[in-house]
């Protein structure tokens, strides 16, 4: 059978001119993929000064790299790769290094205006039971291993596709699919007596 | 009761919207750069021949040391077959030498009884000797 002709990249542009040397370029691609690989590596972490540390890092590398990217993928699925490569390898480290105190990162999501519903405002008792939740989610998805925590964040939180997932991560769409629902089963399960008390 | 999967994705999907403040990018980009060129200015220097050297070995397998190795050793092969030696000096005529010895003429002996100091030292006395 023949295969389906990639689409065009649509970053071909911005990338021939930063290989190019011209930085505003690669600048654009920064803040083109900037709040997405954030949210990626935020909700990875759950740390913002480790965020920050990692996007340095992975656009550093990025452009250090950029001579070798010859197009055979997306730069989006290319610049995804590098972010979760570097983010994994940080996360094994981090876990040699030391354990995370829970509490910090409870507080860090606590304050997060992401997890304020705009259309729960005006229901206070209904926004402080979803805020409860969150927690409980939050708390359940750090105990996801990091390949699965990965797969739910690339698929629910940015809403990725199975076969953009795949791409990234070098995997195959089934073994995407089997991660995804072995996750969904975990936080289901993490989330029952929450969901039992408060609906 | 569990919440379904929905349920879940739902409650996920909140967290797409995270961003990080106001501003972040702008200083963000400052940073990038300002490492950036660092880094250009440590680069250009020895350091990076030495820590790219220290990397490379650093990198380098045991299977990669052994390719090295055999490299490096048939390049001193090919060098040594490939490369001109000095030509031949051309042969000056050897003379023979002449294995006979001739002895000194010797003085003669009165001559050399002459050269002698032969003289007694002291006044001749009893007993002794004068020549």
């Amino acid at each position: 059978m023949f295969r389906q002709p990639r689409p065009p990249d649509p970053d071909q542009d911005l990338v021939t001119r930063a290989q190019a040397g011209d930085t505003r370029a690669f600048d654009a691609l920064i803040l083109k993929y900037g709040d997405k690989l954030y949210g990626l590596v935020y909700n990875m972490t759950s740390h913002k000064e480790d965020t920050h540390d990692l996007l340095q890092e992975i656009f550093a590398r990025a452009y250090q790299s950029l001579g070798k990217f010859k197009g055979n993928s997306a730069f989006y699925t290319w610049i995804y790769q590098i972010a979760v490569n570097l983010t994994l390898n940080f996360l094994k480290k981090r876990k040699r290094r030391i354990s995370l105190s829970i509490n910090d990162m409870e507080s860090s999501v606590q304050q997060d205006p992401a997890l304020i519903d705009n259309a729960n405002e005006a229901n206070p008792e209904r926004q402080t039971n979803l805020n409860e939740l969150q927690i409980r989610l939050n708390e359940a998805m750090r105990k996801l291993s990091d390949p699965h925590r990965m797969v739910v964040t690339m698929f629910d939180i940015q809403g990725m596709s199975h076969g953009d997932i795949a791409k990234v991560l070098k995997a195959s769409e089934g073994t995407i699919r089997s991660r995804l629902h072995y996750a969904h089963l975990q936080l289901q399960s993490a989330l029952q007596d929450s969901w039992d008390e408060r609906f | 009761m569990k919440p379904t999967v929905e349920q879940i994705g739902n409650l996920l999907a909140l967290k797409r919207h995270e961003r990080p403040e106001e501003g972040y990018w702008q200083d963000f980009l400052c940073e990038f750069h300002q490492k950036q060129r660092e880094q250009a200015a440590k680069k250009s220097g020895l350091t990076n021949f030495f820590s790219q050297a220290g990397e490379w070995l650093s990198e380098m397998s045991p299977s990669k040391w052994a390719y090295g190795a055999g490299l490096a050793y048939a390049a001193v092969m090919v060098a040594f077959f490939l490369v001109p030696r000095e030509p031949a000096k051309p042969t000056t005529p050897v003379t023979p030498v002449n294995l006979q010895v001739i002895p000194a003429p010797a003085p003669p002996a009165l001559e050399q009884l002459n050269q002698l100091d032969l003289s007694p030292s002291t006044q001749g006395n009893i007993g002794e000797q004068v020549f």
